[in-house]
């Protein structure tokens, strides 16, 4: 195509008072009712964010607690409790949500060119089915807390007097909630796209989205199940996990991960996707060897059900079946590096801006070479023994799940911020804010590599005098972060006062979300979209001086 | 059912007539019955083969009896048969991915005492106290070493 | 990204997008109208049978980790599953599995009257097959009644007082599947009467007929699956091999 978007089209601001899907109507009804792709995915923004500072909040008091050997806060018990309520609320309401439910169920119709999801009723029921599930996860809490981790291992998870029972439904119904969502956007992706969007023009955001909703419908079900037969376990006493009434504790570990590794792609996978967005538009550059990227995605949702054995080396699995896993897992790496490579050659000889969303895509970069590499000792058996249960594994997927994922939301979220509320933050503060982000973030948990490997067991209140100088580095390093995140809270929030109106067209993207005005209308577009093009081709638009 | 009558018949606009007849594949009411009595015949051969002691091939010809009756139904009842390609390809899949669990997780309970012959202490996993693994014997073994 | 107008032909002069395409319906019907962000009826029965189909996958998995926890036991405890097993009253199990397969049938033949828009058949298969759902869990109700007698019932009651599992070891964990399994199941029945019922009220109204039967054929996928999980639920507790 030589067609050309002539700029006063990319730079134009929404005029004051023009109808969008903000304004269009206003009352409590006109949210809690919704049909609007657009607004259920703020809410889900709004609920994953409240979901992640609770999850910090209570990260940055564990690491308070563990500036002292013998434990500076709670008392041991407590210590259980608020480290569980952390990995609770961080995977189930934050990370497995964060990227789908809220950027996707924003972004993904816009980049088909839809006017909404193919299934809106249900997308509704989704956010209240997790909303439903933050609830009995309060219930819970008020109920005496839950101390079991975030896994839930029996025979503990039966024994144990806090409420397991509230924690166990309120994730099922999450569950629940996030394979709607994968289902719809199945179904989005199949039915709804645009005339002329086909598979291969289809941006790769669409395609890690796609790899995990394929994923949230065939694993969670598995979790669905399990969590369910704990509860009737600790209910009425099944014993089908419990090894006094003859049950198997290793049987539940195996569903718990066929569920839980997907798991940690179903995170993982659309930050890469983001990632893919944020780089190509920055850069100004196609994704480089876009179709392998698209197919690793797919790649990586297949051999993650190879690969759950790899969390139970040393729970008493049989050593062939170990052995197995092991060798699997390491397939996992191709298709990661596949991307991180592909990465690194599309911002080679970029023009490269130097923007927030840019920025946190670089910190990804790193992070995610680092969070990955490191998983590659403990996928091997050996090594993973001595590794098991200790700091390492806690640094190691913390590199993947807040550095990487946690991380490219945030690159989302700064990427498509102007496109959801048509204002722009300051970027001055956005920069400063990443760079306490990244710095804070090392220094949290590059030192808990070292102790890690040197023996430190995680999940404990106390420890040995001779970690003291790693734990209060990371100690320092969650300030640091925390402050971090503080400072971006406020300047978004600063932001929507609308100070600075966004463009159209931010940052010169070519997917069809950049189409639509900032913030788009009700229906997303004010006249259908056709796709002529080949994706990611800048060439359309008119080189800015 | 060509995408052009259903493009034709699905907009309102074209004078069209009532949609009274699907232009989707309707089954014939012979076709659905005999499906539904060959599902009652291998109802009565599940039962008969249940009462023969074949030993451990008994599990093998009631799961391959009702694998026959599950994909009957889902061919002919569900009309897989006539549906896309796609919905064809989920739900196998569903079926590939529950084999998954099922291969590793048995293969894991099958193999425990292939390596270490302690595991093959598991068994009075029932009795208090003994479930805790390490135990067992193992330990004297060590010092032994 | 830009969009040429000329290229939009496809979408041109359909204001009335806004409220949705209308297909026609036979004397007696009510017209159906297509959700507004698909362009034809057979964008959304394609649509919403797709998001059908996936969730059916989900419930194969859902139910999928029950048959691998059974799969798992019976190879730890042979004796205890067919011990357990004998003591379930296989006829009524044959029984019900009839029933199941004929209810099955009547909704084959309800969707098929519903895409001919034979209104009264689709009307009596339907009712036919709620109340074989109904007979399905009368007889599950009298074996769930014969088991509580005899005090095999989930674990923590498990009194087993007439001592038919003394001999084997965990006699109680043939039952808790036992239990489990077909507690879900029949909770899955009862969700697909419920269904069926709620699609006859449409159908009472006439919303259902040849250019519109979808609601009819998703429960009808629904129920199906009920059936199917039966199908291996029946030789694997009744049967135990």
């Amino acid at each position: 195509m030589t067609t050309y978007v002539p700029v006063a089209e990319t730079e134009a601001r929404q005029e004051p008072g023009a109808p969008h899907y903000l304004n269009v109507t206003h009352g409590f009804r006109s949210w809690a009712l919704t049909l609007d792709h657009k607004r259920i995915g703020l809410m889900y923004l709004i609920g994953t964010v409240a979901s992640f500072l609770i999850g910090g909040l209570l990260a940055l008091l564990i690491r308070v607690h563990l500036w002292k050997p013998e434990g500076a806060i709670f008392d041991p018990e407590l210590y259980n409790q608020v480290f569980t309520l952390h990995g609770v609320f961080m995977v189930f309401f934050f990370i497995i949500p964060a990227i789908p439910a809220a950027l996707g169920n924003f972004v993904l119709p816009m980049m088909l060119g839809a006017k909404d999801v193919a299934l809106p009723r249900l997308n509704l029921a989704s956010f209240y089915l997790w909303l439903c599930g933050l609830v009995l996860a309060t219930i819970a809490i008020i109920f005496g807390g839950v101390d079991t981790g975030w896994t839930f291992y029996t025979p503990y998870s039966i024994q144990t007097p806090t409420a397991v029972i509230w924690m166990g439904l309120g994730i099922f119904m999450v569950g629940f909630s996030s394979i709607f969502t994968g289902l719809n956007f199945v179904v989005t992706t199949h039915k709804l796209r645009a005339p002329g969007l086909t598979w291969f023009r289809m941006p790769l955001f669409i395609w890690a989205v796609y790899s995990t909703s394929l994923l949230q419908i065939l694993a969670t079900p598995v979790l669905g199940i399990t969590l369910l037969l704990l509860v009737f376990e600790r209910v009425y006493g099944i014993g089908i996990f419990d090894p006094k009434m003859g049950g198997d504790p290793v049987l539940f570990q195996h569903f718990f991960w066929f569920y839980s590794h997907p798991a940690v792609y179903i995170m993982i996978l659309p930050a890469m996707g983001v990632i893919s967005e944020v780089i190509s538009v920055h850069c100004r550059k196609p994704v480089f060897g876009y179709r392998m990227v698209a197919f690793s995605s797919l790649a990586i949702a297949v051999i993650s059900f190879l690969v759950w054995g790899h969390h139970m080396f040393t729970s008493g699995q049989s050593e062939w079946a170990m052995m197995a896993f092991s060798f699997l897992t390491f397939f996992v790496g191709i298709p990661s590096a596949i991307k991180e490579f592909n990465w690194v050659a599309t911002v080679w000889q970029g023009s490269v801006a130097l923007t927030t969303p840019m920025l946190y895509a670089l910190v990804f970069l790193i992070i995610f070479a680092i969070g990955g590499l490191t998983g590659i000792f403990l996928a091997t058996l050996s090594v993973n023994i001595h590794l098991h249960m200790t700091y390492y594994v806690v640094a190691h997927f913390h590199y993947v799940m807040m550095g990487s994922t946690a991380i490219a939301f945030f690159a989302g979220v700064h990427h498509w911020w102007p496109k959801m509320f048509g204002v722009m933050y300051s970027e001055a503060w956005a920069k400063l804010s990443c760079l306490l982000i990244f710095v804070g973030f090392n220094l949290t948990f590059l030192p808990q590599f070292i102790m890690g490997s040197q023996g430190q067991i995680r999940r404990y209140a106390t420890y040995l005098e001779r970690w003291t100088p790693y734990h209060q580095a990371s100690t320092v390093g969650a300030v640091i972060l925390g402050v971090g995140f503080a400072i971006m809270v406020a300047y978004l929030l600063h932001s929507l006062l609308g100070v600075r109106k966004a463009r159209r067209n931010e940052w010169g993207g070519v997917t069809l979300e950049w189409d639509s005005p900032s913030p788009p209308p009700l229906e997303n577009f004010e006249r259908p979209p056709v796709v002529t093009r080949e994706v990611y081709d800048y060439s359309v638009l008119n080189p800015k001086s | 059912m060509s995408a052009h009558s259903a493009h034709a018949e699905a907009h309102g606009h074209a004078p069209g007539a009532p949609v009274l007849v699907t232009h989707h594949h309707v089954s014939t009411v012979a076709i659905l019955t005999k499906v539904f009595l060959t599902l009652v015949i291998l109802t009565i051969i599940t039962v008969g083969v249940s009462q023969v002691d074949f030993g451990s091939a008994n599990m093998v010809i009631a799961m391959l009896v009702a694998a026959v009756k599950a994909a009957l139904v889902m061919t002919f009842f569900m009309h897989l048969r006539y549906d896309t390609a796609i919905n064809n390809i989920f739900i196998l899949s569903s079926f590939a991915f529950l084999a998954l669990l099922f291969v590793f997780t048995l293969t894991d309970f099958s193999t425990r005492k292939a390596v270490n012959p302690i595991h093959a202490k598991r068994a009075p996993i029932a009795e208090p106290d003994t479930h805790y693994l390490w135990k067992t014997p193992r330990t004297k073994e060590h010092k032994h070493e | 990204m830009h969009t040429p107008q000329e290229a939009g032909g496809h979408g041109a002069g359909h204001d009335a997008h806004h409220h949705g395409v209308v297909v026609p319906a036979p004397p007696g019907f009510v017209p159906h109208v297509v959700a507004h962000h698909f362009d034809t009826a057979e964008a959304e029965f394609s649509a919403d049978k797709l998001a059908m189909w996936l969730f059916l996958a989900t419930e194969v998995l859902l139910f999928g980790g029950l048959f691998a926890a059974y799969f798992y036991y019976h190879g730890v405890y042979p004796e205890t599953f067919k011990v357990g097993g004998h003591q379930l009253n296989w006829r009524l199990g044959a029984l019900n599995t009839l029933i199941l397969l004929f209810s099955s049938y009547t909704m084959a033949m309800g969707v098929r009257a519903a895409q001919l828009s034979q209104k009264a058949l689709m009307q009596k298969m339907l009712g036919i097959t709620v109340l074989c759902g109904l007979g399905f869990l009368v007889v599950k109700y009298f074996e769930y009644a014969a088991k509580v007698s005899h005090g095999l019932v989930p674990a923590r009651w498990f009194s087993d007082h007439d001592h038919v599992m003394a001999g084997v070891e965990n006699g109680h964990l043939f039952f808790n599947f036992y239990w489990t399994m077909t507690a879900i199941h029949g909770l899955h029945v009862l969700i697909g009467m419920l269904l069926i019922l709620w699609v006859m009220k449409g159908g009472a109204k006439g919303r259902f007929y040849g250019g519109y039967y979808l609601p009819v054929d998703l429960v009808g996928l629904y129920w199906h699956l009920v059936d199917l999980i039966w199908i291996f639920l029946f030789p694997l507790l009744y049967l135990v091999p």
